[in-house]
């Protein structure tokens, strides 16, 4: 939209935009054209241009730690787990070894390197390696199958399987009972902290400038 | 600082933690954290608490980092989280309140409150009456001007990031900033006038 003849609040509109580098480039010479030739706009635009300066020189100083404070205390996080590199390496060694369990004991059937002493080595660390990764997977097989017992244990026997639910509905009773209690106590309280701050004639809480 | 870092969007500073570069987190908080702790000081009135604040933003920004939208920018977000956080805090305190409760021109009342102008030591050993005037002319102010008001000044937000923070449309922006910046002169006058 094209504007032939702004008018004095329009331009006024466009010191403030201008004050805050919002006015598009093409409207500024016409701006500046207009506050040559009016007095008024000069002098709110001296007024802006001296309201930003208080502002500036009453900015609070950061304190000279607060970076590292801040670097210091961040946590570990849910995606830094999650992120690429947090497996790459490991993806590596593992691509790594994986090619050397297959390269190794071919390599040492067709006779190809030079030092022999070496393939064997490092056959026999795979074999290891191997080993350690098929007890790993058996051991949690294992704990599976025990779980799987011990769950087809206690279906097995309507006996064990009503004293287990016993159980299970005690331990929610309790822990009901437990925040009911906890619940009812708030209040008690709360009425109590209230009665002491309205005796002392101060209000509850801590002082926002006590620190 | 490397020029490549001197030149790194926030975008790009964002990815490159994402990538697992934590140390380029420290870039993001050098590059806010003024802006932040003045924007959080001007509404908590006092340094501590802004200082405090501004680090568990920071911190709390970093948890939730890979949640972060590049189609918005990151002072957008930062900011967002920074009222969320502030006004969340000024509700919990009970103590020595100032209650803001301003009906705005639709009619409708705004019940923030904000502690009174207690100040740490920060504050003790600046300009006190240009620093007072200055934080009482923002008080002063109905909070719907004073938030874009310290959205513009001291989180220094351009209009279009303001508008999308706080979901108005542009032109709201730029009127209610012209009356509150007004009203702020009003106040000022002894400070500003030739």
């Amino acid at each position: 939209m094209r504007m032939n003849k702004p008018d004095h609040d329009t331009f006024r509109d466009w010191l403030y935009l201008e004050a805050d580098g919002e006015l598009p480039p093409e409207r500024r010479p016409r701006l500046a054209e207009h506050v040559a030739s009016c007095p008024e706009c000069q002098a709110e635009g001296r007024e802006l241009a001296r309201m930003a300066e208080v502002f500036a020189r009453e900015r609070l100083p950061v304190r000279d730690d607060f970076r590292t404070g801040v670097l210091a205390a961040l946590p570990a996080t849910g995606w830094e787990a999650r992120h690429p590199r947090a497996w790459r390496l490991p993806v590596a060694v593992f691509v790594l070894l994986a090619a050397l369990a297959f390269a190794l004991p071919w390599m040492a059937a067709s006779g190809r390197p030079a030092d022999a002493s070496l393939v064997g080595v490092g056959a026999a660390v795979l074999g290891l390696v191997r080993a350690a990764a098929a007890a790993g997977l058996g051991l949690l097989g294992a704990s599976w199958k025990s779980m799987g017992l011990v769950v087809a244990e206690l279906f097995a026997s309507r006996l064990v399987l009503g004293v287990f639910a016993v159980l299970v509905v005690s331990l929610d009773l309790l822990l009901l009972a437990l925040l009911r209690a906890r619940r009812a106590a708030a209040p008690d309280v709360a009425r109590r902290q209230e009665a002491r701050g309205g005796s002392s004639g101060s209000p509850p809480g801590p002082s926002s400038g006590s620190r | 600082m490397t020029r490549d870092a001197e030149q790194a969007t926030d975008e790009e500073l964002v990815a490159a933690v994402l990538g697992g570069d934590r140390e380029r987190f420290g870039e993001l908080i050098e590059r806010y954290q003024g802006r932040l702790v003045n924007y959080l000081f001007r509404l908590l009135r006092n340094a501590d608490d802004a200082h405090d604040m501004a680090q568990e933003v920071f911190v709390k920004v970093y948890q939730v980092l890979d949640r972060y939208d590049p189609q918005y920018r990151f002072s957008t977000w930062l900011f967002r989280v920074a009222q969320n956080a502030a006004i969340d805090q000024i509700r919990r305190r009970r103590l020595k309140v100032v209650s803001l409760q301003q009906e705005d021109g639709l009619g409708e009342s705004h019940d923030w409150e904000l502690p009174s102008g207690d100040r740490g030591p920060y504050g003790q050993l600046r300009n006190r009456e240009r620093g007072d005037a200055i934080q009482q002319a923002i008080d002063a102010l109905p909070w719907e001007y004073r938030e874009l008001i310290l959205l513009r000044h001291m989180a220094e937000l351009a209009y279009e990031e303001i508008a999308r923070l706080k979901e108005m449309p542009l032109g709201t922006v730029k009127n209610k900033l012209f009356r509150g910046r007004q009203m702020l002169k009003e106040k000022l006058r002894d400070f500003i006038t030739d």
